[in-house]
Parts: C-alpha cells; sequence; structure tokens
C-alpha cells in the first residue's frame, strides 16, 4: 500500500517541480491535496507514503537538503493530524455533506498548514539563511492550506460519495483498549 | 453527493480551467493547440481506462452503442467551439477575450428555452448579474473589437452551451469516468486529425525538453483527468444553467493569478476598476446560483 501511494504521490508532484518559486526550495504543489485524502483514507501507511514521496521528490528534483529532514517530519505529521481528528477528536464520522463538517475541515486544514510552516521554516532558516524564511513561510502556508481546501475537499467529496472510498479507522487493536 | 457538494466540485473543475494559463506557459507557442489537446486527452483517456477499466467495461457492456453516440456529439461539439474560440480570441487581447467566454452563462438559458426546459427565477437574477460583470469588465475595450470576433465567439459560446446541456443530460444517465473517458478519446480523434493536415510532421515537429513534457503531463491529469471527471461527476447533481454560473467564476480566478502569482509562473497583470467591478458582480452572480436559499428558509423557520 505504501508503494503505490508513494508512486502516486511522485506522479502528481514531480511534473509541478517546474513552477519553482524559490528555485530549489518552494514550489506550488498541488500534490498537498492529497495530504488529507492520504490521511483520512489510508491511515498510518497514508502518512509514511506522504512523507517518503515528498523525500524522494525532493531526491529527484535534485532539491535534497538538510532541510528535507524537517520536510519528512513535517509531512508525516500533516495526514497525521487529519487522521487524528476524524477518528479521535471529531463526534461526528468523517463526511463532507454538511456545511458544519466542511467547516471543520477547514480548521483542521489551517491547523495542519501552521503546524508545517512551524516546523520546515526555522530548519530551512537554520541551515540557508540566504533564503527568504519570510517569502518561504508564506509559500508553505499557501501550498499547505490552499490545495487541502481548493482540490482536496472536492476530490474527497468524490472518492467518499461516487468512487466508494471509506475513512480508514484507528487499528481494531487500539480501539479495544481505548 | 448533494447539490453543495456538486457546486464545491463544480468551483474546483473551474479553479483548475482557470489555470490553463499557468500550465500553458510551460509548452512553446510553436506548439498547435491541437497538438496540445491530442496529447493531453490521450494520455487523460490512457490513465482513466487504466484505473477505471473494469467500471468503465461493466457501463459499456450496459450501454452499448448509445454512449458511444452521445460521447461522439460532445466531443464533436467540444472540438467545434474549442475552434471557435481559438480563432475568435485573435479579436481581442487577453483579458477582454478571457471575459468573452463567459457570455456562455447568458446564452445558455436562451439554449435551455429553445429546447423548452425550464429555467429558475433564482438563475435568471444569477445571469442578468454576470452579464453586468461582463459589460462592465469589457466595457470600453469592446467598442474598438471587430464584428467578426464578437460573432465567431458568440457562436462559440452558443456551441459550449449546448455542450453543457448536454453533458448534463447524458452525466445523469451514464457512468460519469465512461463518459470522461469517450469524450477524451473523441478529443483526441479529432485535434489528431487537425494537428496532422496543419502540421503533417506531428511529434517531429514538437520540441521536446523536460518542461514541456512536465507541462503536458500536468494538463494531461489535471485539467481533463480530474477536472473533467470530476465536472461529469458533479453535473449529476447539478443543473445546467446552475453549472454555467459557477464556470464564469473563471474570469475571477485568472484575474487573482495574474495580481498575486510571482512573475516566473504567468504575466503579471494589475486589474483595472472596472474589471475588478466586473469580477464582484460575476461573483455575486454565482453565489446566487449556490446558495440553497430554500434550505435556509427552511432551517430559520424550524428554529422559530
Amino acid at each position: 500500500m505504501v508503494l503505490i501511494l508513494t508512486a502516486v504521490y511522485l506522479v502528481v508532484a514531480v511534473p509541478f517541480k517546474v513552477m519553482s518559486v524559490i528555485p530549489g526550495f518552494a514550489d506550488i504543489r498541488p500534490v498537498l491535496m492529497l495530504n488529507p485524502v492520504y490521511g483520512i483514507f489510508f491511515g498510518i501507511p497514508g502518512c509514511i507514503a506522504f512523507a517518503i514521496g515528498n523525500l524522494i521528490g525532493d531526491l529527484l528534483s535534485d532539491s535534497l537538503r538538510w532541510s528535507s529532514i524537517g520536510g519528512f517530519i513535517a509531512n508525516f505529521i500533516g495526514p497525521f493530524l487529519f487522521y487524528v481528528y476524524w477518528n479521535k477528536i471529531s463526534k461526528t464520522p468523517f463526511s463532507l455533506r454538511t456545511g458544519k463538517n466542511l467547516l471543520k475541515q477547514l480548521c483542521v486544514t489551517v491547523v495542519t498548514a501552521v503546524a508545517e510552516t512551524i516546523i520546515i521554516t526555522p530548519m530551512v532558516e537554520l541551515s540557508y539563511p540566504e533564503v527568504s524564511s519570510i517569502l518561504f513561510a508564506k509559500t508553505v502556508m499557501l501550498n499547505v492550506s490552499v490545495f487541502p481546501i481548493v482540490l482536496g475537499i472536492p476530490l474527497m467529496i468524490l472518492m467518499q460519495e461516487e468512487l466508494h472510498f471509506t475513512p480508514k479507522p484507528f487499528s481494531k487493536k487500539k480501539n479495544a483498549l481505548r | 453527493m448533494n447539490r453543495l457538494q456538486a457546486n464545491l466540485c463544480l468551483i474546483c473543475v473551474t479553479l483548475c480551467w482557470s489555470t490553463e494559463v499557468i500550465i500553458f506557459a510551460c509548452i512553446p507557442d510553436d506548439v498547435l493547440p491541437f497538438a496540445t489537446s491530442f496529447i493531453t486527452s490521450a494520455i487523460a483517456a490512457a490513465i482513466l481506462a487504466a484505473c477505471f477499466f473494469r467500471r468503465i467495461a461493466a457501463e459499456m457492456k450496459r450501454a452499448g452503442k448509445e454512449i458511444l453516440l452521445r460521447c461522439l456529439l460532445l466531443g464533436v461539439l467540444k472540438a467545434a467551439y474549442d475552434i471557435m474560440f481559438l480563432y475568435g480570441l485573435k479579436y481581442f487581447d487577453v483579458s477582454t477575450g478571457a471575459f468573452t467566454f463567459s457570455i456562455t452563462v447568458v446564452v445558455l438559458p436562451v439554449v435551455l428555452l429553445t429546447m423548452r426546459k425550464s429555467v429558475d427565477k433564482k438563475t435568471w437574477i444569477s445571469v442578468v448579474l454576470v452579464l453586468t460583470g461582463i459589460v462592465f469588465a469589457l466595457g470600453s475595450s469592446l467598442a474598438g473589437t471587430q464584428v467578426w470576433g464578437l460573432v465567431i465567439m458568440f457562436i462559440g459560446c452558443t456551441l459550449r452551451a449546448l455542450f453543457f446541456v448536454k453533458l448534463n443530460d447524458f452525466a445523469k444517465e451514464h457512468d460519469s469516468i465512461t463518459l470522461s473517458v469517450w469524450i477524451s478519446v473523441v478529443g483526441a480523434i479529432i485535434s489528431f486529425a487537425i494537428w496532422v493536415i496543419l502540421q503533417p510532421a506531428t511529434f517531429g515537429a514538437i520540441p521536446w525538453s523536460g518542461t514541456v513534457i512536465a507541462g503536458l503531463f500536468i494538463y494531461a491529469y489535471f485539467i481533463v483527468a480530474f477536472a473533467q471527471t470530476l465536472n461529469v461527476f458533479a453535473q449529476k447533481r447539478a443543473t445546467a444553467a446552475g453549472a454555467t454560473i459557477i464556470y464564469s467564476l473563471e474570469i475571477v480566478f485568472s484575474l487573482i493569478w495574474s495580481a498575486v502569482l510571482p512573475e516566473n509562473l504567468i504575466d503579471r497583470v494589475i486589474p483595472s476598476p472596472f474589471h475588478v467591478i466586473g469580477a464582484l458582480f460575476i461573483v455575486a452572480g454565482s453565489l446566487i446560483e449556490i446558495i440553497d436559499f430554500n434550505a435556509i428558509r427552511r432551517v430559520k423557520s424550524r428554529h422559530e
């Protein structure tokens, strides 16, 4: 599963490397629409695939740097936050049929974007002081919030409502422990 | 998928379409639009067919020749309006040309009426607002336009409106992915035929590079495979008129991109006040179409 998901990530991500904002550091990344999708529908394997996919993407596009460690951690935490929210925190199961649930998804996305920006930006700032950290943080924040909202939400609606994907629950073992 | 979700999907489709300009910036001008259309449609059809082979086979077994004929009609209509727009846009500058696409919103309810289909009062209000927006945005730039340009764009918009009406009908009867695949296949065949006539060297005439391949690939899966399929799914729940009003937001998104994206991705244009006012009217028209006022009224009365 992790391999397939990583491959899908790379197929979507790599071509967009031609659209760079800060060459080698920040680009326009519609692949981030998969951030909530991997977390909610595929659980931990999805989170791992998302983080590995990001790392391999950096490697393939010749932008593997020390800050990629921060990128790896942030790209695991991003989908994981969606997974945790809809399984542990939200009182209703994942569904984007109502305005209320859409608003919840929107809020989680913003929280995720803030978390990822806080993790990645200091790593880049410490390793490469010549890179404008404000522009970098803005790009990360926009990428991680805009794409999961404008592309990710419709994709999840399509997957759940029409292609009949079901959100991944926490494992039975853990549920039994709860 | 409920109506709210369908509208969200249509907004997403419109947003994807509006990024065409950014993606096209990766493809050199000497690559013919028919070449781009053939390659991207073929790749998209192949991706979708590979992912949903069983589903497509089942629908083909159920619907048989009927779905092929319907997709042929849709493919021909799409190719026809694409060609009209291609030649019509030569009479306009970029921003004015983009606003003329939105004329479809005005033409579509008329097409629906001629086909004896009803149009909601709410839709008419939205149409008037969007039309006001277009007039505001085009304003003085229309005065210097040649009549032929407008005539070609008007025919293109009429064909596009007919395409949306038919797509909306067919989407309610057939599997969305199968429709999307066959529309892409027909589009690819027509584009290839024209490409061969205009540029017999075909693939040999394309200045291949990593950027060109990336641009074509992005267009194929992002605009054709993803946006087109999402559009067909959303059409199952939306009305043709409602969907077209939402599509008119494309110009609003394009204005935003040209104002906010960095210069290495797009030619930056600061929109004029008329463009901004026009865009606001279009947003207002779309909001009236998207918001379900009856549902809000029902909720209010329940609380009372």
